[in-house]
């Protein structure tokens, strides 16, 4: 025996010790709750909600058996975090971070998720919507804005980020109620905003208090709560001002629906444990909120109401509409008729000009194909009249014209090969990526540590790679090593498979 | 001295136990992140938050922007080794790092490399210690004329690396500028060219696409080349040959000034590092005096992005700590980082919090130095990776970057992602055609749209040439792209 057959001896009962530490725990206990219950946020670390979900995590440790883990899955404003949590199983380990900011996510998306699909069991904290001013303009109230907008020849502008966030529907809504006119310009974050504040670039910034944290040049004028922060206390509320608006973003915690009673009743009392908590108290002050527990009902309550509301003013800033009107199916034959077109020119002209095809051709052909295909979609496009943009179809089509200019001159110019590229054995690689997409679809089921030595060892066989031992090394060892990195280092747990669990 | 005073309260609040020990940490988890193809230096400051609650302020902040430091020069390693860029400031190391281990000199680029990133971070540092504050007036000074304009800039580098065929290589900028319009509109809430697919209505995600394009792109196309098979020609080099000190001191001159490139563009809110790289290899090839060399092996190639990018993480601190906006991805989670400790960043906290400012600072000058040390001790461990044959790694590279791009958002669709890139590279590859400029434009569309339509709003186009900063800018940006032009002209006169 040789000492590398030793250590792939090892590294294999490693390896098997290793799935039976991660799989047999699995499943055990029977009382709710057996397993730590993970949060889903649907932002990145360091986020408003993601702190707060962290805080709730770090307090509940006094108050619940198991702990709670926050697991951040962004992408598209919260859409991918939601279906998350509707593809696990309702029962009870998974809760969902939920904001307000969900309510218009749903609607502008037209999504296939909905609200309805959610168990609202506890709203959390409100963080009241605040205007925010340079000092330089001197606005130390409500009326200085009214006045400025109605004196200047210019229209005020207001900016924040996105255009039907939050923020921009609080504009909307501070607009009616002052009566005054203005225009909303997105700069698309938070920290550009603040940047254009900060030069002086507009008269008033739609954001929360904790925004201007350090930067002396800021001031809140007013917030749209019923009382004043205990953080901020010179700064007024609307309503002391005379003026009836209430805005704040909540942020609270759903179920998926069809959860257990009991997982409901225990995560609600832990909550309410938490919100309890002095340190709890302290959070809220330092962060600039308002602690605002509802249970169940009322936070339902809420959601409908608001639901009402956003539909109102989205459809005010006609933001209702959607690029999206053809079906995918639709797109395809588009898409086929595009390319069978390109190509049959494409035959023609070689024809005419007596060449054979050649790869510089083909990949110009397909590429031009793209292009008319892309182009056809900003056809499409629907831009609502109310909202002061630029068409969105101008920087698609600049690059469009460019590559479709670019590639027929590609096309014209290449000649037949002298040269095929290489000794070319495609096969192989075409194996390789039918082994990538059979991992891939693996790995969802029975998990990354059963499919990945599997792969290596298949992907090794096929590159014609032939010492057993080293074989076994590298396929397992790798799982070993991935382990220890993902899952021991980084505190990232690599999938189990969604048979296990 | 007021700043020698201040250095020295940081010097008492870094140099204790545990910000030591959290330095140490930083950087070898940093190294690590940088990498693991997937792992970006945002990711790794992120997935470090959490465990920095329950430490004090100084030690979190020093073992997060350890992190952010090393994860920086962390993957250049891989982009130098296996045509993988870790992070995506590592692409343009790619360009003569992977060429100089094909000719058997890994060595060579892995040392330069680390000594670029090295001189990077110093300098970078150096200059956020003197200059933060009139820093942050540029900082402030950039409006969406200046970002737009910067955005053409970075696409003009286009010109330096399209190679033999320019055409070629427009082409694929092209593919990457419209690539990257799928997903939300930059002004409007709702999804362009995503056709009723949900996965695609948030667009592309970048670094799936990085690891597609690249690493595998880079393994199928040997594949088929059969390289895989061949005796590997490299087994007659002395991999380990080390790079003469004399050739590292030639590059002196190349390092500082893309340091401090990489710390101006850095200290821009929302350019970034991986940005600044690209204007460091540009601005080092034009002004070289082998720019045939560049894109064959040149350790300029090598030693300008490196600088640049490490460099960058300076300047990024500039902003965050001088005004409290954060400019990249990373410093984005250090501020957060800040609030949870109930340190307020902006314009009172060199005032209220001197020892904590510069024992940020102070660390980073010792994170660098003991980078420096563990980058050597890896290298030897690299050359070994290098040296393992080829149906060995790749399988393990692809495994690497199909978890890489899966752990990102936890989304398969990412997979599905980074193989559809991984074939694109394939086949530009097969024709050609560069991989890079698709690259460029992924990462300079979003800006260039959303800046320009952002300034047509405010504005008028003849803003772009009224306001100084985007004059000066798309000046810049129009001589940087007919420089290698007429640069062949003049060699084939001077001939």
């Amino acid at each position: 025996m040789n000492v590398k057959n030793y250590i792939a001896g090892i590294v294999l009962v490693f390896y098997f010790g290793l799935l039976g530490y991660l799989y047999l725990g699995i499943g055990q206990g029977k009382t709710y709750p057996a397993k730590p219950i993970s949060i889903i946020v649907h932002s990145k670390p360091g986020s408003a909600i993601d702190y707060m979900a962290r805080k709730v995590a770090e307090i509940a440790r006094k108050y619940s058996d198991v702990a709670f883990v926050v697991e951040n899955r962004s992408g598209t404003q919260g859409l991918v975090a939601m279906q998350h949590v509707l593809d696990m199983k309702a029962d009870g380990y998974t809760l969902l971070g939920v904001t307000k900011s969900f309510v218009s996510t749903v609607m502008v998306n037209k999504s296939k998720v909905s609200l309805d699909d959610f168990l609202f069991i506890a709203n959390m904290v409100s963080d009241p919507e605040a205007l925010i001013s340079n000092k330089e303009r001197n606005f130390t109230s409500l009326s200085d804005i009214i006045e400025d907008a109605s004196s200047g020849e210019t229209t005020q502008v207001w900016i924040g980020p996105g255009t039907g966030s939050r923020d921009h529907l609080m504009a909307m809504k501070t607009w009616e109620t002052l009566g005054i006119n203005a225009t909303w310009i997105d700069y698309k974050s938070g920290p550009q905003s603040i940047l254009a504040m900060l030069r002086n670039e507009s008269a008033v910034y739609v954001g929360n208090p904790a925004d201007i944290k350090g930067k002396t040049d800021l001031a809140v004028i007013s917030i749209a709560s019923d009382k004043r922060l205990n953080a901020l206390p010179d700064v007024p509320t609307f309503k002391e001002q005379g003026y009836d608006l209430n805005e704040s973003m909540w942020r609270g915690f759903a179920f998926k629906k069809g959860v257990p009673e009991e997982a409901r009743e225990y995560v609600t009392k832990v909550l309410q444990d938490v919100v309890n908590d002095e340190e709890w108290k302290n959070y809220c002050n330092e962060t600039a909120v308002f602690s605002s527990f509802e249970k169940q009902e009322e936070f339902t309550k809420r959601i409908v109401q608001e639901t009402v509301e956003t539909d109102h003013y989205l459809n005010k800033a006609g933001l209702l509409v959607s690029y999206v009107n053809k079906s995918s199916i639709h797109l395809l034959i588009v898409f086929l008729i595009v390319v069978s077109v390109v190509f049959l020119l494409l035959f023609a002209f070689n024809k005419f000009s007596r060449r054979e095809f050649n790869y510089d051709q083909v990949i110009g052909a397909s590429i031009l194909s793209f292009s008319l295909f892309f182009y056809f979609q900003t056809t499409l496009f629907q831009i609502p009249e109310t909202v002061n943009i630029t068409s969105p179809a101008l920087i698609p089509r600049i690059w469009i014209i460019t590559l479709v200019f670019l590639s027929v001159i590609l096309i014209i110019q290449s000649k037949t090969k002298r040269k095929q590229p290489v000794k070319a054995t495609p096969g192989t690689v075409l194996i390789i990526i039918a082994l990538l997409l059979a991992y891939l679809f693996a790995m969802q089921w029975i998990g990354y540590f059963f499919t990945t030595p599997v792969f290596i060892l298949a992907a090794m066989y096929l590159l014609k790679y032939r010492k057993a031992a080293f074989m076994t090394i590298n396929a397992f060892g790798f799982v070993l090593f991935s382990y220890f990195v993902f899952n021991k280092l980084l505190h990232i747990d690599l999938p189990l498979g969604w048979w296990f669990i | 001295m007021g700043i020698l005073n201040d250095l020295w309260l940081g010097l008492q609040e870094f140099g204790q136990f545990l910000p030591i020990l959290m330095m140490f940490i930083g950087v070898i988890i940093g190294i690590v992140v940088g990498v693991l193809p997937g792992l970006s230096p945002s990711i790794g400051v992120a997935l470090m938050l959490p465990v920095t609650f329950g430490l004090d302020p100084i030690s979190a902040l020093v073992l997060l922007v350890s992190v952010y430091l090393a994860s920086n020069y962390g993957g250049s390693i891989t982009a130098i080794a296996i045509n993988t860029p870790g992070t995506p400031g590592a692409v343009a190391t790619t360009f003569d790092g992977y060429e100089l281990t094909k000719q058997g000199k890994p060595l060579y680029a892995l040392m330069t490399s680390l000594t670029a990133s090295t001189i990077g971070g110093l300098v970078g540092t150096i200059i956020l210690i003197l200059f933060s504050v009139p820093l942050a007036t540029l900082a402030l000074s950039f409006e969406s004329y200046e970002y737009f304009a910067l955005g053409v800039f970075g696409l003009t580098i286009i010109s330096s690396l399209a190679g033999k065929s320019p055409l070629k290589g427009f082409i694929s900028s092209g593919i990457g500028l419209l690539l990257i319009t799928i997903g939300f509109d930059t002004q409007l809430p709702f999804s362009r060219f995503s056709m009723d697919i949900p996965d695609l209505a948030d667009g592309i995600t970048f670094i799936p696409a990085l690891i597609g394009l690249f690493a595998l792109g880079e393994i199928f196309y040997s594949i088929e080349k059969g390289d895989t098979v061949k005796v590997e020609k490299t087994a007659k080099v002395d991999l380990s040959k080390t790079l003469p000190v004399k050739k590292l001191l030639q590059l002196k001159t190349i390092m500082l000034k893309s340091s401090v490139i990489g710390t101006l563009v850095g200290c821009i809110p929302g350019a970034g590092g991986t940005i600044a790289t690209f204007i460091a290899y540009d601005s080092a090839k034009n002004s070289s005096k082998h720019p045939e060399e560049f894109g064959k092996g040149s350790l300029e190639g090598v030693a300008a992005p490196e600088a640049a990018n490490n460099g960058s993480v300076g300047g990024a601190l500039v902003p965050l700590l001088t005004l409290g906006i954060p400019g990249s991805a990373s410093t984005a989670v250090l501020i957060g980082a800040l609030m949870i400790h109930k340190i307020n960043p902006g314009p009172e906290l060199f005032n209220k919090e001197p020892g904590l400012v510069y024992g940020i600072f102070v660390s980073l000058f010792f994170a660098n130095i003991f980078m420096f040390f563990v980058g050597l001790m890896g290298n030897k461990l690299w050359i070994k990776i290098i040296a393992a044959p080829k149906s060995l790694l790749y399988p393990i590279i692809l495994a690497l970057s199909f978890i890489g791009s899966y752990f990102i958002q936890n989304s398969v669709f990412d997979v599905g992602i980074c193989i559809a890139f991984g074939v694109l590279g394939w086949l530009l590859k097969r024709g050609d055609f560069p991989t890079a400029p698709v690259i460029l434009g992924l990462i300079l569309g979003k800006m260039i749209e959303e800046n320009l339509r952002l300034s047509l709003i405010k504005g008028d186009w003849i803003d772009f040439f009224t306001r100084p900063g985007s004059l000066i800018i798309i000046v810049l940006a129009i001589v940087s792209f007919f420089m290698p032009y007429i640069k062949k002209k003049l060699m084939k006169k001077g001939v």
